[in-house]
């Protein structure tokens, strides 16, 4: 193992500015996790097969176990804590819950996250749209049909909001 | 026994979003490897390359180099005492053959060697260079190998002169009764894979065990309990300084119903005195555990009138080379039968081999004898000319009845509404996309009904629940059983609402932690509704009869009663939420504790109808799922949207197993080909067929508020209606899975053959 010099990044992460000294093959889940306390985003296999750790890097959804922080370099990073909160969910997130597309929970973070990357591209997405934007995402419990229940619930819930509503998001 | 019977509910019977659901859907919910604690080491495992040899020299040199290199335990440095890592309660059945360190490795991954770094990726590199000399031996992957006359015992201290670990017989009635009375027979092979549980959150714990002499572990366990047990006795410490507590668990399914690594994490941090975090890597996890291999001898015998007359099977687990669960599981498969056969034969094998480890898996036994069994009784039908579902329900089991060789009778039993529901949704299928049968697909329908128990079939279930009520009438609930993703904890909290009749948000639970909780036996052998409920029901009724005798001596001039979820004060009624408030504040009051335990008195027998649609593309032998549906007698449902989600994901991974799920080794490396998930496929989202789940009315006796098991039944029936649906659409026998074996695999949602506009 030989000892690399730091490089220094600045990621603007979930709306604030973040900079941040990382190894040059330091993955950007790894910055996140360990650098950014935000484990939201998690480690289901770190080769980019179970998409647990997706999130939302300039507006497309990536598998941040193989993206290189490096690669994130004055980038647009958004990750589950940027979303909602308890009191103030996304309609995702309140969507999820709501149809009981949350089991364990382990996949839940990347499937928002990619759900969201789709939402935002295709406000209306058909069953084919959204089966593919998740087909990288596995869940082991639900068996994905309440997942996909939620995409659409969410998808319908934010067509019903005011266009301010909307950028709020 | 039936206060709750023919009663509108308010908590239970509702669909309720899960308590925790906001948590980890805002990414705030931690997960074990998601913890770290201050001075936190890394550790990782130098596991053996080979399925089986002999250590020669451990070389620990060069991962000294690396930096960040803290330690390593070896072999001769961890206690050498054998044990079984089963989260199951001390039974005879549970050989001990395994052990912390070993210079043995019998399978593939064995534990060697544990090396300490001050990062995760230092750890790994550390653990890749320690230098080990084998002497490569060869290993028995299978049964029949395992069994040969010139195989040497695996574990001559169990079993020293053949690789048997135990052989099972139970039967009733007489052989050549039943032939003679037969006639028809059916007979066949089956053989199921081994099957991995790929639990999207890897297997991890966390440590401490700095001070040598309280040891606080935080893991992937199912079973905090018993871990707490076995790694007591393992360290040669009390249980009372062993504290085990439960992050969020992100799936189990079986796989974290054993110990994994936390002994040998724990006896890193005391060497360290650091705390030391151990996670799998997906590799590791997959070659960590699986459902059992089957090979399974089957013949069925009917009488002209459809009544069956014989059942006799030979059923062989493949248990790889420790025992865990092999004989248990063997044991549970034993009495699982459904229909009335009045000559019943059972023989059971649990064999060693080199194979991965077999552990518990949801269905724990019963899903290997249910594959070849549904199977055979299409086959049985089609040759009686018989409605494959009437035959079925012509030889049920009913409620009052006894399955062969067990001593409880049913106590609930509605599968016929099942099947009469699974009709109707087949029926509207039917009406929409018409059965294709034309010169390139022919679209077939295939069913298959299954059972399971409620709690483990030997009844050693035990649970426990307090409920404390707070005066506000809030109350808390601690209860020992461990939700790991299946909802038990939105659950329990329904149930002790119903049971008090106060809303759900009054109810705040804490779960699975060692110190805090009271006993659970477990979360397996889907015990948590039907155990930890009835633990539930118990504790809420104590703390009822306790506020009552309170409200008695604070008011020694009225007459004071229960009366449904509340009480009647001289005929006026007192809701619980009012009664709460004088009873602690009085002069005369106190503090309200409930408590409640449970030890399985029965296993009712929740029941299953799985009706699949397949297709069959003749020009290149593909096959495609279209509909699954499932319809289920479980009771009354605690929380209808958690039943379905059961049935939903029960549903996927019986479809993984029927198509394409099969942990591998190589035969000429010996190494696993299963080595990451683009190599053991699980299904994703576009490779489900459409999902159609139900419940039918029922309410079990036994039962918390008359609610039975799911979650193991829910996949019982899948890979055997699959393939019954399959075989009519091809016209060829199916032995054995996986089917992309013997079938091009087209996923559901293929849209070029999708005949739907």
């Amino acid at each position: 193992m030989i000892k690399q010099e730091l490089v220094e990044i600045m990621i603007l992460l979930n709306g604030a500015e973040r900079r941040f000294y990382v190894e040059p093959n330091e993955t950007l889940l790894h910055v996140l996790r360990e650098r950014a306390g935000l484990t939201g985003a998690k480690k289901g296999c770190d080769m980019g097969e179970c998409g647990a750790c997706t999130v939302i890097l300039n507006g497309r959804a990536v598998n941040s176990c193989c993206v290189f922080a490096v690669q994130a370099d004055r980038g647009v990073v958004e990750t589950i804590e940027g979303l909602g909160t308890p009191d103030q969910p996304h309609p995702l997130q309140q969507a999820f819950m709501d149809a009981g597309a949350v089991q364990c929970g382990f996949c839940t973070p990347g499937m928002i996250m990619a759900a969201k990357a789709l939402l935002d591209r295709v406000p209306r997405p058909s069953q084919e749209e959204i089966r593919q934007a998740l087909s990288g995402n596995l869940c082991r419990c639900t068996g994905y049909q309440k997942i996909e229940q939620a995409v659409t619930l969410a998808a319908e819930a934010i067509a019903g909001y005011s266009r301010e509503e909307r950028e709020r998001l | 026994m039936n206060e709750y019977q023919n009663r509108t509910f308010q908590a239970v019977n509702v669909s309720v979003p899960r308590l925790e659901s906001m948590e980890k859907a805002t990414g705030r919910a931690k997960y074990t490897d998601d913890l770290r604690l201050p001075n936190m080491a890394y550790a990782a495992l130098v596991r053996s390359p080979y399925s089986r040899a002999r250590v020669l020299s451990i070389d620990t040199s060069e991962a000294e180099k690396i930096p960040g290199y803290l330690g390593c335990l070896l072999p001769e440095e961890v206690p050498g005492e054998y044990f079984n890592c089963s989260g199951n309660p001390p039974s005879p059945l549970l050989m001990r053959d395994e052990l912390v360190l070993t210079r043995e490795p019998k399978v593939l991954g064995d534990r060697i060697a544990c090396v300490a770094a001050e990062t995760e990726e230092m750890a790994r590199a550390a653990a890749n260079a320690v230098r080990i000399e084998y002497e490569v031996l060869t290993p028995y992957l299978d049964i029949r190998s395992a069994l040969s006359e010139s195989a040497e015992p695996l574990q001559p201290h169990v079993s020293s002169n053949d690789n048997m670990i135990q052989r099972r017989e139970v039967s009733q009635g007489d052989r050549a009764v039943g032939e003679a009375e037969s006639d028809i027979i059916v007979e066949d092979h089956f053989s199921t894979p081994p099957m991995q549980h790929v639990t999207i959150e890897l297997t991890s714990c966390l440590c401490d065990f700095s001070d040598g002499v309280h040891l606080t572990v935080y893991s992937t366990s199912q079973t905090v309990f018993q871990e707490r047990r076995l790694v007591a006795e393992i360290l040669g410490v009390k249980e009372s300084n062993v504290h085990f507590s439960k992050p969020v668990v992100g799936g189990g399914f079986g796989a974290r119903q054993q110990l994994h690594a936390q002994h040998v994490a724990a006896l890193m941090s005391k060497k360290l005195g650091r705390p030391v975090n151990l996670s799998y890597n997906r590799e590791e996890d997959l070659y960590s555990v699986v459902r059992h291999a089957s090979e399974v001898d089957l013949r069925i015998g009917a009488s002209q009138d459809g009544k069956l007359r014989l059942f006799d099977t030979i059923y062989r687990l493949n248990g790889g080379p420790y025992t865990t669960h092999t004989p248990t599981v063997v044991a549970a498969a034993a009495r699982k039968l459904q229909y009335k056969v009045p000559n019943y034969f059972f023989e059971g094998l649990s064999v060693y081999t080199d194979h991965i480890t077999g552990g518990a898996f949801r269905g724990y036994g019963n899903t290997q004898l249910t594959f070849g069994r549904e199977i055979l009784m299409d086959r049985l039908a089609q040759s009686l000319d018989m409605d494959p579902v009437e035959f079925r329900l012509l030889n049920q089991v009913q409620e009052g009845e006894c399955f062969p060789c067990a001593s409880i009778p049913v106590s609930s039993n509605n599968i016929a509404s099942c099947a009469r529901r699974c009709r109707e949704i087949q029926a509207e299928i039917d009406a929409k996309y018409p059965l294709i049968n034309n010169e390139d697909i022919r679209q077939a329908w295939g069913a298959a009904f299954s059972c399971h128990g409620s709690g483990p079939s030997s009844k050693e279930g035990l649970s426990s629940a307090v409920v404390m009520l707070n005066d506000d009438a809030t109350v808390q609930l601690l209860v020992g059983s461990s939700d790991i993703g299946q909802g038990s904890e939105t659950m329990e909290s329904q149930i002790t609402a119903e049971c008090l009749g106060i809303p759900l948000s009054d109810v705040r639970i804490t779960a699975a932690d060692t110190k805090i909780t009271p006993y659970d036996t477990g979360t397996f052998g889907s015990s948590q509704t039907f155990i930890c409920g009835n633990a539930v029901t118990r504790a809420c009724g104590d703390l009822k009869k306790k506020v009552l005798a309170q409200l008695r001596t604070i008011r020694p001039e009225s007459r004071v009663e229960e009366q449904g979820q509340g009480y009647l004060l001289d005929g006026h009624p007192l809701s619980f939420r009012e009664a709460a408030r004088e009873v602690m504040f009085d002069a005369k009051g106190g503090v309200m504790i409930g408590s409640g335990t449970y030890k399985a008195e029965a296993c009712p027998n929740p029941f299953s109808v799985c009706f699949v649609k397949a297709e069959y593309h003749k020009k290149f032998n593909a096959i495609r799922l279209l509909d699954i549906i499932q319809v289920v007698d479980v009771g009354t449902p605690i929380n209808r949207m958690t039943v379905a989600g059961q049935l939903e994901g029960g549903i996927a991974q019986g479809v993984g197993y029927a198509l394409y799920e099969r942990l591998e080794i190589n035969p000429r490396s010996r190494r696993t080909l299963s080595s990451d998930l683009l190599h053991y496929r699980i299904p994703q989202m576009g490779d489900m067929p459409r999902t159609h789940v139900d419940m039918v009315d029922s309410y079990d006796p036994y039962g918390p508020i008359g609610a039975k098991s799911v979650g193991e039944l829910a996949t019982v029936p899948v890979a055997p209606a699959i393939v019954n649906a399959v075989r009519r659409a091809c016209g060829q026998e199916i032995n054995g899975l996986p089917l992309c074996d013997q079938f091009v695999i087209l996923p559901s949602s293929w849209k070029e053959a999708r005949n739907e506009t």
